[in-house]
C-alpha cells in the first residue's frame, strides 16, 4: 500500500510538467485547430537551449525559463507568420496543420542533431539528485520544483486567459471564431499570439524536462506521442480536460511502470487513447461536434 | 503495365486525339520490359549491383507511396502510422523463416494478407474519428507496435534478431530481392489503379470531399473507409516482408520509425496526393535525391532536416504535388496520366 502510494506521488508529480506541455498543445488547437505535431521538438529546443545555458554560463535550468520563454516565443510568433498565414484558406486546412507541423517536427531535429550530436543529454543541478523525506514517503527534489513550477505558470495562464482582456479574447476565439471575429476580435492577432504562448509553454516544459530525464534529438517523438494522446483523451481544446488527463495518465503510467515494468508505461497512454476512442471518441471533455 | 487496359485518357489537354491509348501503352510496357530485363547487365558484367539496389529500393517506396495512397490520397484520411505494417511484414517473414524455415519470397504475400486483417479491426477504431484524431491514434498505432515487439523475447526483442542470406554467389544475390520488389512495386500501382478507377474509388474521393454529403448520398462510407485502410496495409505489409529478409536482421527501431512513414507520406505529397502515378514519381524523385543529399550533405542529421524543408516547400507552394500541379496547368505528359 505504502509502495503503491510512493508510486502514485511519483507519478503526480510528473503530471504537472504534462499538464504543462499539454496545454500548450491544447490552447494552440483550440485557438486555431492546429495540431501541432512540431510541439515536443520545440519542448527540445528549449530543452537544450536550457542545456547549453547551464553547461556553459551555469545558469539554473529554472532559471532558463526567464530566458527560454521569451526566445521560443519568438520562434513560434516568426513560424506562424512565415507558415501558417499561407495555408489558412487551404480546402484540406487540418490535415495540412498537421503535415507541416511533422515537416517543421523534421526539420528541428535534423537542426539539433547537427548542432548538439545525437549524445544523450541532461542538465544537473543539485536538487536533480536529491529527494525529501515525508514521513514513509520520499519526493525527488528535482520533481518537487518542477510540479511547483508547473503549477505556478498553469495559473499564471489561467489567470491571464480568465482577466485580461486579450485572455478573453483568447477564449472567445476557442469558442467561436467566427463570432469573435464578428464582435470585433482581431483573430489572425489572437493566433499569432496563441502560437507564440503555446511554444513558450512548450520551451518552459522542455527546461523543466532538462533535469528530470534524459533527452535526444529524436526523443520528441515520444513525447508528442503521449501528449497527443493525452489532448485526446482530455477532449481536444478543453484545458481543463487536458490537465485532469496529465494528472490521471502519468499517475497510470507510474503504477504501469511498477507493476509491468518500465518499458511499458509508455503503452499506458496509448492503450488509454485506444479505449476512450472505442468508448468516448469525444474525449472525457470534450463535446460531440469538436471531433 | 496493366495501365493500358484502363479507359481513354480523357482529353482534356486539347491536343489532337487519336487513340491516346496506343502509344502509352507501349511506352509502358516498354518501360516493364525494359526493367525486367535489366538484370541481364549485372549477369553479364557484375558491376551494377549498386544499381540493383537503388532500383530495388525504389520499387519498395513505389509499392508503399502507392499503398498509403489509397487511404491518404483518395480517402484523405493521413496515416503517420503506415509504418507499423512494414515491421509487422517484417517480423512475420522472419518470424516463419526463423521458425518454421519457410522462405520470405513465399511468405511475404502471407504477410501482406495478415496486414490486411490486422488492418481492419485497427481501422474499426482508428476510423470513429476524423482529421486530427485520427492521425494521432495511427501515430499510437505505430508506437504501440514497436513497443510489443521490443518486449516479445521469442522474436528478439529490443535487439532483434538476424537472418540467414539466400544462399547465392554475390553476383545474383539481389536479383530475386530486385524481381520481388518489381512484382509488389507492378502490383500495388495497378490495385492503386484499379481502385481508382472503381466504385470504391470514386466513394473514397466523394468521403475526401465531403464525409457527410457522401453518406447522404447513400455511400456506406464506414466499410469503405475500413477496407481502404486494410487494403493501403497490404502492400506495405509485403514491402516489409521482403525487405526483412533483405537486410538479414530485423529490429524494431529499424522497423517502426515515424522517419519510414514520413518517407512514405513526403513521396506521396511530393508526387501528387489523390493521384496514380504521383506516388510513383514522388518515390523515384525522393529516392534519388534522397541518394544525392546523402553524398553531398554526408550527415543523416542534416539530410533530416532537408527532407522536412522540402516538405514544407512542397505543401506551402505546391500542395497538389508535381502531377496533380502539371495537371493544373495541363502540362501533364500523357504517359503520367492515369487517372
Amino acid at each position: 500500500m505504502i509502495d503503491l502510494l510512493q508510486v502514485m506521488i511519483l507519478g503526480a508529480t510528473l503530471g504537472g510538467v504534462y499538464a504543462v506541455m499539454a496545454a500548450g498543445l491544447t490552447l494552440v488547437f483550440g485557438v486555431m485547430r492546429i495540431v501541432n505535431i512540431a510541439h515536443a521538438a520545440f519542448m527540445l529546443l528549449g530543452a537544450y537551449l536550457s542545456f547549453w545555458l547551464f553547461t556553459r554560463f551555469h545558469v539554473d535550468p529554472i532559471a532558463s525559463i526567464v530566458i527560454v520563454m521569451p526566445a521560443l516565443f519568438v520562434v513560434g510568433v516568426a513560424v506562424y507568420k512565415l507558415l501558417f498565414t499561407r495555408i489558412v484558406d487551404s480546402p484540406r486546412y487540418a490535415e495540412m496543420t498537421v503535415l507541416l507541423t511533422f515537416a517543421l517536427a523534421l526539420v528541428i531535429e535534423g537542426v539539433i542533431g547537427f548542432v548538439a550530436t545525437g549524445t544523450y543529454r541532461t542538465t544537473t543541478p543539485d536538487y536533480a539528485s536529491d529527494a525529501i523525506d515525508l514521513g514513509p514517503f520520499y519526493v525527488p527534489t528535482g520533481q518537487l520544483y518542477a510540479t511547483v513550477l508547473s503549477f505556478v505558470l498553469l495559473g499564471a495562464l489561467l489567470a491571464f486567459l480568465r482577466f485580461t482582456r486579450t485572455g478573453r479574447a483568447i477564449r472567445a476565439t476557442m469558442q467561436n471564431r467566427a463570432a469573435a471575429q464578428l464582435v470585433g476580435v482581431n483573430v489572425e492577432r489572437i493566433s499569432t499570439l496563441t502560437f507564440g504562448i503555446g511554444i513558450a509553454l512548450a520551451g518552459a516544459s522542455g527546461s523543466l524536462m532538462s533535469f528530470l530525464l534524459t533527452f535526444f534529438p529524436s526523443k520528441h517523438w515520444q513525447w508528442i506521442a503521449s501528449l497527443l494522446a493525452l489532448i485526446v483523451l482530455g477532449g481536444m481544446g478543453s484545458l481543463a480536460g487536458t490537465i485532469v488527463a496529465a494528472m490521471l495518465l502519468s499517475i497510470a503510467a507510474a503504477v504501469v511502470s511498477d507493476a509491468v515494468g518500465p518499458t511499458w508505461s509508455p503503452a499506458t497512454f496509448f492503450l488509454a487513447l485506444f479505449v476512450i476512442l472505442m468508448v468516448r471518441p469525444q474525449g472525457l471533455f470534450g463535446k460531440k461536434a469538436e471531433m | 503495365m496493366a495501365e493500358a487496359r484502363g479507359p481513354r485518357a480523357t482529353d482534356r489537354t486539347g491536343k489532337p486525339s487519336g487513340d491516346p491509348r496506343a502509344p502509352r501503352a507501349l511506352a509502358l510496357m516498354g518501360l516493364v520490359l525494359a526493367l525486367l530485363a535489366f538484370p541481364l547487365l549485372q549477369l553479364a558484367t557484375g558491376g551494377f549491383n549498386y544499381w540493383m539496389h537503388m532500383m530495388l529500393y525504389a520499387f519498395m517506396y513505389i509499392a508503399m507511396a502507392s499503398s498509403w495512397n489509397i487511404m491518404g490520397g483518395y480517402a484523405g484520411y493521413i496515416s503517420l502510422g503506415h509504418s507499423a505494417f512494414y515491421g509487422i511484414g517484417g517480423y512475420v517473414t522472419g518470424g516463419l523463416m526463423t521458425f518454421l524455415g519457410i522462405s520470405p519470397f513465399l511468405s511475404a504475400p502471407l504477410a501482406g494478407v495478415l496486414c490486411f486483417a490486422i488492418g481492419l479491426p485497427v481501422g474499426l477504431i482508428a476510423l470513429r474519428t476524423r482529421g486530427p484524431a485520427f492521425i494521432i491514434s495511427t501515430i499510437a498505432l505505430l508506437i504501440l507496435a514497436k513497443l510489443a515487439l521490443d518486449n516479445i523475447e521469442s522474436l528478439g526483442g529490443a535487439d532483434g534478431m538476424s537472418l540467414p542470406l539466400p544462399e547465392l554467389p554475390a553476383k545474383t544475390l539481389k536479383i530475386p530481392f530486385y524481381y520481388a520488389m518489381l512484382a509488389i512495386a507492378i502490383a500495388a500501382v495497378y490495385t492503386s489503379y484499379r481502385i481508382r478507377h472503381s466504385k470504391l474509388g470514386l466513394g473514397l474521393r466523394a468521403i475526401a470531399e465531403d464525409e457527410i454529403k457522401a453518406e447522404a448520398a447513400g455511400i456506406p462510407t464506414r466499410l469503405y473507409k475500413i477496407v481502404a485502410f486494410a487494403a493501403s496495409a497490404l502492400f506495405i505489409g509485403v514491402a516489409g516482408g521482403v525487405w526483412g529478409y533483405y537486410l538479414t536482421y530485423l529490429r524494431p527501431t529499424i522497423f517502426f520509425q515515424i522517419l519510414t512513414s514520413a518517407e512514405i507520406v513526403l513521396m506521396a505529397i511530393v508526387g501528387g496526393r489523390g493521384t496514380v502515378a504521383g506516388p510513383v514519381i514522388g518515390a523515384i524523385v525522393l529516392v534519388g535525391t534522397d541518394e544525392l543529399l546523402v553524398a553531398k550533405l554526408g550527415s543523416t542529421e542534416l539530410n533530416l532536416a532537408a527532407k522536412g524543408a522540402l516538405m514544407l516547400a512542397v505543401l506551402v507552394f505546391f500542395p497538389e504535388g508535381i502531377v496533380g500541379t502539371l495537371n493544373a496547368r495541363r502540362r501533364l505528359p500523357r504517359i503520367l496520366d492515369w487517372g
